[in-house]
């Protein structure tokens, strides 16, 4: 599973077992994420691609097991991850702007007594423009579209200068051209060198879009490159059947590939 | 004593006020819960409590206008009128403030209703000579002082109210539960809204007399909640919200008239009783119920802790306070405990103690296994010591299948747990009778080879052989088969994993 078993990945998960109820939502999931990849999280409903997130973010306390970022444990390495919520989850009405939604990235590192200062602007600034949002700035975020506001909350999870980004379905319900601009953000993120997991749901774009495939369902199933991941076999058994939906996958992953 | 009985009850029941006031309490009652259950499923309660207070403008304004232009002091009919356009002057402005502007609804009701009121109280103050209307009256209502005036509008009111109930009940109940839905099949939506709320006022309207403008949104709202806790039906929340209006009312009548307190505030103080006892005491949805629900459920975690006690006792009856000392729970709560599982057939009674049924038995078992596969698997990922068993405890909980089997597959199947002890066998698929895959089964059964899936090549074993298993050979890693001439056919992890059997014993 592991390409490069040298060097430290980004995120490093091992033997992780996660559990609400009776039934564990994640069981003994190991991985090692390599840095500067565009990593796509896919499995069926309930497959616990979200609570593989909710652990990376420290949000949940595993039963067993454990993760480190860049050789740390999480606790340490908190500032080195930001977390891009769903877009549900905001009130739209909020009296703030495209700015001050991005500053808030830098919150974490601004002192209380004092304001945000050039560098924090500085950060801010390459943030807004690396998502294209640059001339947007003083809008309020209600204006947007919902494109548009995927991109202000990318933008603040950048200005948070964090080497890894942790993406709930970004893809969720937005128009064809809007993903184009979303999926050119994050390669444009990656191309700085940021280590990208991205829960996604849609299994048709999934070998396009992403360098790695995380297959999960409770167990992690696969983690490679698309061709290895959408596998018919490995497809029918964490989908349960249906074939004939992932028969064009592969040769479509291969041809991307 | 019978003297004080028909003290307290019959001798109110003489009086023509009491009549009067339990009549149109009632009335009132019955049309404020109807109406009320609709408006907690709509979670309108606030707008009940804006629309009583915006009504006081209303009365000053209609009693100012008879007085103004036909010099009639009081006129009730105007009043209700006035009532009523203030009411619906509210909710235009709610409507308008919160769709125009960015303001949530709850905010736009705050704002409107508060500048209705304060133009209801200015004006009557501004006409304090003209106008004889006592603010008090308003506020806090006089249920005992009931005009035959005041029970004609409440009649009237109500049947109207009810017949638009009726008639078009499914027309409320589709806009309260999918509004979207409603407008999708061509429902007039805004329209339903604005009967609603127009009916919301006239209930407002007719019972603010009798119990003020404070207290009318309790007699809407509380009587319907209280029906809610009790039903799963809206038909049949609407009829149990009418009778408790009633019985607040004839309740609270009496409370206040055995206090000599006001009769509004008896009647509301009556009816939250009334919710909470209710509350409490729900057969479904009360506390009391939820209680007894959690309490006659024993924690799984109790259950397969007490069934891991009995097992490693082997068959010797193990009394409550042997349990005691290595469960977390201990005297009532483990007797009872273990009373439940005596009654769902998991123990059974042996003289001073208890000993595992058959299905008590396979569960305890079930339980073993996991927790013993999982110390296997915490040490198989480095971890050591004391932490092992306790964590192993905690994790023992985490049994369903699937989740055990991978375990068990992971580990290569082990016989063994770090500490020695044999880590029970799958109890479901290894028994007589059953097909299963040959890496499951330990040394001395006897099998029929069924079939060799792909992952067996090289096996020397064809279907329809019977043969038996062997002991382990390499620390467990390799399965081996006796064939009935004696020899020996080494497998695998994979190649055992491949080969499906039949168990015969």
């Amino acid at each position: 599973m592991d390409t490069d078993n040298g060097k430290t990945g980004a995120i490093e998960i091992e033997h992780l077992t996660v559990s609400f109820g009776p039934r564990p939502a994640l069981l003994d999931v190991s991985v090692k994420i390599e840095q500067g990849v565009l990593v796509g999280v896919i499995g069926p409903n309930g497959a616990g691609k979200s609570t593989l997130i909710k652990a990376m973010l420290g949000f949940v306390k595993p039963d067993v097991g454990n993760i480190r970022l860049f050789g740390s444990p999480l606790q340490q390495a908190r500032g080195r991850l930001a977390y891009v919520p769903q877009r549900g989850a905001v009130d739209w009405d909020y009296p703030i702007t495209v700015n001050e939604v991005a500053m808030m990235g830098r919150y974490r590192s601004i002192p209380w007594w004092s304001d945000p200062g050039p560098e924090d602007r500085r950060l801010v600034d390459e943030a807004l423009s690396m998502v294209r949002m640059g001339e947007f700035g003083n809008r309020q975020i209600g204006q947007l579209s919902g494109g548009q506001q995927q991109r202000v909350f990318m933008a603040r999870a950048l200005a948070q200068a964090a080497d890894v980004l942790l993406l709930d379905e970004p893809l969720a319900g937005v128009d064809a051209a809007t993903e184009r601009a979303i999926i050119d953000v994050l390669a444009r993120a990656k191309a700085t060198g940021k280590t990208l997991v991205v829960v996604h749901h849609d299994l048709a774009t999934a070998a396009e879009y992403f360098d790695k495939l995380l297959l999960i369902k409770q167990r992690l199933f696969a983690y490679g490159t698309p061709k290895q991941v959408l596998n018919p076999d490995l497809l029918a058994e964490v989908y349960e059947g249906r074939l004939r939906v992932f028969s064009g996958l592969t040769a479509n992953g291969g041809a991307n590939d | 004593m019978t003297d004080v009985i028909f003290q307290a009850f019959v001798a109110p029941l003489r009086e023509t006020f009491f009549h009067k006031s339990l009549i149109g309490g009632s009335i009132a009652a019955i049309v404020c819960s109807v109406v009320g259950c609709l408006v907690i499923l709509r979670r309108m309660a606030f707008l009940g409590d804006a629309l009583s207070h915006a009504m006081i403008a209303g009365v000053a304004g209609g009693y100012l206008f008879m007085k103004v232009l036909f010099n009639v002091e009081a006129h009730a009919p105007s009043m209700l009128v006035g009532s009523l356009l203030a009411a619906v002057l509210t909710v235009t402005c709610i409507g308008f403030v919160s769709s125009v502007s960015r303001l949530k609804e709850d905010t736009a009701i705050g704002i409107m209703y508060t500048g209705v009121f304060a133009g209801g109280v200015v004006l009557v103050s501004i006409f304090r000579n003209y106008i004889h209307i006592d603010l008090m009256h308003f506020i806090m209502g006089d249920v005992l002082g009931v005009a035959d005036s005041d029970l004609w509008v409440a009649a009237i009111a109500a049947a109207l109210v009810l017949s638009i109930i009726v008639l078009f009940f499914r027309q409320f109940q589709l806009t309260s539960f999918d509004p979207v839905m409603a407008a999708a099949i061509g429902m007039p939506v805004v329209l339903i809204d604005y009967v609603l709320t127009t009916c919301v006022s006239l209930v407002v309207v007719s019972a603010v007399s009798m119990v003020g403008v404070i207290l009318v949104v309790g007699l809407l709202i509380t009587p319907a909640a209280t029906a809610y806790l009790l039903s799963d039906r809206l038909d049949r929340m609407m009829l149990l919200a009418a009778i408790f209006g009633v019985s607040s009312v004839v309740g609270g009548l009496y409370l206040c008239i055995w206090l000599d307190s006001s009769g509004g505030g008896a009647i509301m103080l009556f009816c939250t009783f009334q919710f909470l006892v209710v509350l409490v005491v729900a057969p479904r949805y009360g506390m009391l119920a939820n209680w007894l629900r959690r309490r006659r459920t024993v924690p799984q975690q109790l259950l397969e802790d007490i069934l891991g006690t009995v097992l490693r006792r082997l068959g010797k009856p193990v009394s409550v306070t042997e349990m005691s000392s290595h469960v977390a729970e201990s005297g009532r709560r483990l007797a009872s405990a273990v009373k439940t599982m005596v009654r769902d057939g998991l123990l059974v009674p042996e003289g001073p103690g208890f000993v595992l049924s058959q299905e008590g038995n396979r569960e305890a078992k079930r339980v073993l296994r996991a927790h013993r596969l999982w110390e296997t698997y915490l040490k198989h990922v480095g971890m050591g010591g004391a932490e092992l068993h306790q964590k192993a405890h905690e994790l023992e909980h985490l049994h369903d299948k699937e989740s055990v089997e991978y375990l068990d597959d992971l580990l290569g199947h082990p016989i063994h747990d770090p500490h020695g002890s044999e880590i029970p066998e799958n109890a479901e698929q290894c028994v007589p009778g059953a097909t299963c895959r040959l890496s499951l089964l330990r040394e001395g059964r006897a099998v029929r080879i069924e079939s060799l899936l792909p992952g067996s090549a090289g096996v020397a074993l064809s279907p329809g052989e019977s043969v038996r298993i062997g002991p382990r050979r390499h620390v467990g890693a390799l399965w081996s088969v006796l064939r009935p001439d004696g020899a020996e056919v080494v497998l695998d992890h994979e190649a055992a994993d491949a080969v499906l059997v039949r168990v015969l014993e």
